[in-house]
């Protein structure tokens, strides 16, 4: 059969009323959990997953799927609105879209975030059925080593996101990765400055961390400074995204998407690290380079495709591996042997009908996310004309609710708090929060990959440069770094002339 | 401002009633009227997981035997310590219990000598859901057998691997006592364990050549084998598990490891007091036997086997003792 | 000159870098005696990490004694600041002490309105109705619709 055919075929299995409803009902789901900051895109399909294991296969797997994807837009809006993402995919959208508000842009931030989630997400699933079969194969080429190299790769995101001063930057990246090592030791299962305390064992929690990070600091800022925002009007603007800006990002969305297909391929990595590279890479290639963090609408667009783009692509290890991507796939994997399918290469040639029935449904759910989403912006954009008087008090209230949510644990709401305290000393000096964070989720992963490789090659660090990826990344990472070095030699230098200028 | 003076009046009225039952509750007539609200079941893992999956599908059958909702909560982090600590420390009034699992409560205990806790914290009423464990190599390997994986450990050094879901794991157990078992004298040093983050991970790195082999529950590899990725080379059970094609522990005449086995169980605090625990034993022995959830439980590659609450206790313990014995004997005991 | 915020950074970095190396790292993490690499050792990336921070923070000291310009908006005291960031340091301890004691809802209660009273809030009415309905709407959410376990405090429980 070629391929026209089997996307026939799978059609036929789709175009029912119950895969539609699944899907559409999927969406709305996961949009709303996903708004809901502590109700992870994971947790969304994980309560999800109880419900289909008395559907058809194909319509319980597209319902999960359905919240899969809402979840992951849905995660932005409160991103936007509150600088409190919902799932940590969303982190990333912070950085520009809360400024937005701040500029009067809700609308078009929202907005802006749906276009690109939903064209991120097609291109994403047109990835995922045209190039499955290759990016598998490429994805089971990545051991530690490989990981290792892409992980120093990311870290140079640092850099874009750092603001005024890379030294500042580093500085904030530099804690993020040592409280990034507290819990227990990888290889050994020691201790790490968990003062014996079994919550600490765990390690920081990185919902509340993130939450922390962000929102906390706001609630204190304003409590500094009661009346200062007074004046300050948040309401949601009428503006509206227009098809002009949406043109004007696309080639960003196209590039966004195109790394979230590629590091979503990857089983282990995830769509946050995704939308922060998406983000860096937009930002050093824009002409609007200086707007960027200052409510600049290629920074939304560019967040979002990069997590959004993940979303179809960590399909690709699952279907044709019966590898999950990240711990939403694991659930989803779940589903799949409720049903007695086993997800991996003889599926394809086992129960094609199921195999191309799913890609239909993924091309029709980026439909459904674009229409449900558009409704759920303008519902819940109306967050944006709330009074800072009650607005404050109540996202501190949701933060905890969300916080303990995520683990079910006091403990975390202590965490996010703490966290908070430490955002606002470093607003006040300062220091970026978005290198902390970039630190905290990938230092667990570069030092985890190092030892591994290390336990591989029994020391030898030779390793590291074993084949073509590895040299891949060792090149772009050193040409990035002499990027940055010499682009900050030529800020100083065009300092030093105009400051000699001066006197 | 009629309204709100009513609310005053209540209020205390409220507390006072709240208080009162609260003191019911935790005088004697706990069992006559038990469970009087919604029981907390702790998870000490991660929504989706292996626990997590198989708590929830119990959890059908079995909060219609309670006559409660029964509320699942997530506690996850450090292997399943945070979660444990949490129903260790609770009111044994049988409204907090733990889906207790191979991981929390015989291999961490006896690898951990940090564990803020250990077994004798908790009391056990029942073991509902047995997991063969299969050992298995990447299907294109020359090794073909344990004997090649162990020939080719002692010929050289250092070359064969096991990857984990992370120290203290039943997955880094398993593998050290299957060497062990056929004939490597210090697996610790011979063979070298490589920690990934998560069952998930484990099997990937073998996939992808990281490690040579891995010991899991058969039902994580039942995909993997099927689709002709991993190929089988033992299964601790006596019987043969359905799609694996590999010899028993019989076969090969290692009775020993067939106390190498996953499962899942409830536990409360140790306190607990005798008639929750044989109310808990009741429910649980006709939840087992709904006919949905044993083909639910058994779809995904485990074994329905319910023990009392005494039968539990003797199983987990000899358990506990064979892996402590072991660890000890391998000095993989994880100190400080 | 040397009060900037590149100095300031600098130096508590150099601090915290010190204090790692010489008693957090040495007290904090347990490395095993068996460990045969030094790379493989749960302490190595820690120093690593700390020895980094100790450079950064030396270099932004010495940037912050060339800085042209401190680029970081000052935060100006206003009256009473120093008084609410206490007392807010002090609801935010008691929020999480009265959880597991009072119960997610009332405590939630009761810190949405000192935080309304906190930052002045112009709508004292709406505030404490909100104060009523954001926690219990949060809690059917949460406990009803997603099954979750919401503490729920030793005196009043809710259905």
């Amino acid at each position: 059969m070629t391929l026209l055919e089997n996307l026939a075929a799978g059609f036929e299995l789709v175009a029912n009323f119950e895969s539609v409803f699944a899907l559409a009902g999927g969406v709305l789901i996961g949009v709303i959990a996903g708004a809901i900051p502590g109700l992870s895109a994971t947790m969304a399909v994980a309560l999800t997953l109880p419900f289909t294991f008395a559907m058809q296969p194909i319509t319980g797997i597209l319902l999960l799927l359905g919240v899969y994807k809402g979840g992951i837009f849905g995660g932005s809006i409160p991103a936007i609105l509150i600088k409190t993402p919902g799932t940590p995919a969303s982190s990333a959208t912070i950085l520009d879209g809360h400024p937005m508000v701040k500029n009067g842009q809700a609308g078009k931030a929202l907005g802006m975030a749906l276009w690109a989630s939903c064209t991120a997400d097609l291109i994403s699933n047109l990835a995922l059925i045209l190039f499955a079969g290759w990016l598998a194969a490429f994805a089971l080429k990545f051991g530690p080593p490989e990981f290792f190299t892409l992980i120093l790769f990311s870290l140079t995101i640092i850099a874009g996101v750092s603001g005024d001063s890379l030294l500042k930057g580093i500085v904030s990246a530099l804690f993020g990765l040592i409280l990034a090592t507290i819990g227990l030791d990888l290889v050994y299962g020691t201790n790490r400055f968990t003062l014996n305390d079994p919550n600490l064992m765990g390690g920081l929690n990185f919902i509340a961390v993130l939450i922390g990070l962000f929102a906390i600091p706001e609630i204190l800022a304003m409590v500094w400074n009661p009346k200062s925002k007074e004046g300050e009007t948040q309401n949601l603007g009428k503006e509206w995204v227009t098809f002009a800006e949406y043109k004007r990002c696309f080639k960003t969305i196209v590039r966004g998407s195109f790394i979230g297909v590629f590091l979503g391929s990857i089983p282990g990595i995830g769509a946050a690290p995704s939308a922060f590279l998406s983000y860096s890479e937009a930002r050093r290639k824009s002409p609007n380079k200086e707007n960027f963090g200052k409510g600049e609408i290629e920074g939304v667009a560019a967040s979002e495709s990069g997590n959004n783009g993940v979303a179809g692509a960590t399909l690709i290890p699952l279907l044709a591996l019966g590898i999950p991507g990240d711990v939403i796939t694991a659930v989803i994997i779940g589903a799949f042997m409720v049903h007695n399918l086993q997800p991996g290469p003889m599926m394809f040639l086992n129960s094609p009908d199921i195999i191309y029935g799913l890609f239909m449904g993924l091309i029709i759910s980026s439909v459904f996310l674009f229409l449900i989403g558009s409704v759920a912006i303008r519902a819940f954009s109306y967050v944006a004309d709330i009074p800072r008087g009650i607005l404050f008090p109540a996202v501190m209230v949701l933060c905890v609710y969300g916080c303990y949510a995520v683990n079910n644990n006091i403990f975390d709401v202590g965490v996010m708090f703490a966290m908070g305290w430490l955002g606002y000393v470093m607003l006040c000096k300062g220091i970026p929060a978005a290198p902390f964070l970039i630190a905290f989720i990938l230092g667990p992963l570069l030092e985890d990959n190092f030892r591994q490789s290390m336990l591989m090659s029994g020391g030898s660090a030779e390793i590291l440069v074993r084949g073509p990826i590895t040299w891949f990344f060792w090149t772009l990472t050193i040409i990035t770094i002499v990027a940055i070095i010499r682009s900050g030699m030529g800020k100083k230098k065009a300092e030093a002339v105009e400051h000699g200028n001066q006197e | 401002m009629y309204i709100p003076r009513i609310a005053k009046n209540n209020k205390p009225k409220l507390i006072i009633a709240a208080a009162m039952s609260a003191v019911l509750l935790s005088s004697s007539v706990i069992a006559a009227d038990y469970p009087s609200r919604p029981v907390n079941m702790i998870i000490p893992y991660g929504p989706g997981g292996a626990t997590d999956i198989s708590a929830r599908t119990i959890s059908e059958p079995l909060s219609k035997e309670v006559g409660k909702p029964l509320v699942m909560v997530n506690k996850a982090g450090a292997g399943g310590a945070i979660g444990s600590v949490a129903v260790q420390n609770a009111k044994a009034d049988g409204y907090t219990l733990l889906f207790a699992r191979v991981g929390t409560h015989t291999v961490n205990p006896a690898m951990k000598a940090t564990l803020p806790y250990k077994l004798e914290d908790f009391r056990f009423v029942g073991v509902y859901e047995i997991n063969p464990v299969a050992c298995a190599v990447k299907a294109d390997s020359d090794i073909n057998s344990m004997e090649d994986l162990v020939a080719q450990a002692k010929a050289k050094p250092g070359s064969v691997s096991y990857s984990s879901s992370g120290v203290g794991s039943l997955l880094h157990l398993a593998a050290a006592m299957v060497l062990k078992e056929f004939g490597l004298e210090n697996p610790v040093k011979q063979a070298t364990h490589i920690p990934m983050k998560g069952g998930g991970g484990a099997a990937t790195a073998v996939l992808t050549g990281t490690a040579t082999f891995l010991c899991s529950n058969s039902s994580s590899l039942a995909s993997f084998v099927k689709n002709k990725q991993l190929k089988p080379l033992l299964v601790t059970t006596a019987e043969p598990v359905a799609g694996f094609d590999a010899p028993t522990s019989k076969d090969l005449g290692k009775p020993a490891l067939e106390q190498l086995v996953g499962w899942t169980g409830i536990a409360g605090p140790d306190d607990l007091p005798d008639d929750i625990a044989a109310s808990w034993g009741k429910w649980l022995a006709t939840a087992t036997s709904n006919k949905e959830f044993k083909e639910k439980m058994e779809a995904r590659g485990s074994v329905i086997r319910l023990m009392s609450p005494e039968e539990s206790k003797s199983f987990i313990n000899a358990q506990y003792k064979q892996f402590k014995a072991l660890v000890d004997e391998l000095g993989m005991r994880v100190e400080g | 000159m040397l009060n900037n915020s590149y100095f300031s950074t600098g130096l508590a970095s150099l601090i915290l870098s010190l204090f790692l190396i010489f008693v957090a790292i040495p007290y904090g993490v347990t490395a095993p005696s068996n460990v045969t690499n030094i790379v493989l050792s749960p302490v190595f990336w820690p120093e690593v990490l700390s020895i980094l921070l100790g450079i950064t923070g030396i270099a932004l000291m010495i940037s912050g004694r060339s800085a042209v310009k401190d680029s970081v908006a000052e935060l100006l005291p206003t009256k009473g600041c120093y008084k609410r960031i206490a007392l807010l340091a002090v609801l935010m301890a008691v929020y999480v002490a009265a959880i597991p004691w009072l119960g997610l809802v009332w405590t939630s209660m009761i810190s949405f309105v000192a935080l309304a009273i906190l930052i002045k809030t112009s709508h004292p009415r709406t505030a404490l109705i909100s104060a009523v309905i954001i926690p219990l709407v949060l809690y059917m959410f949460f406990a009803h619709v997603a099954g979750m376990a919401i503490p729920q405090g030793e005196f009043l429980r809710l259905p």
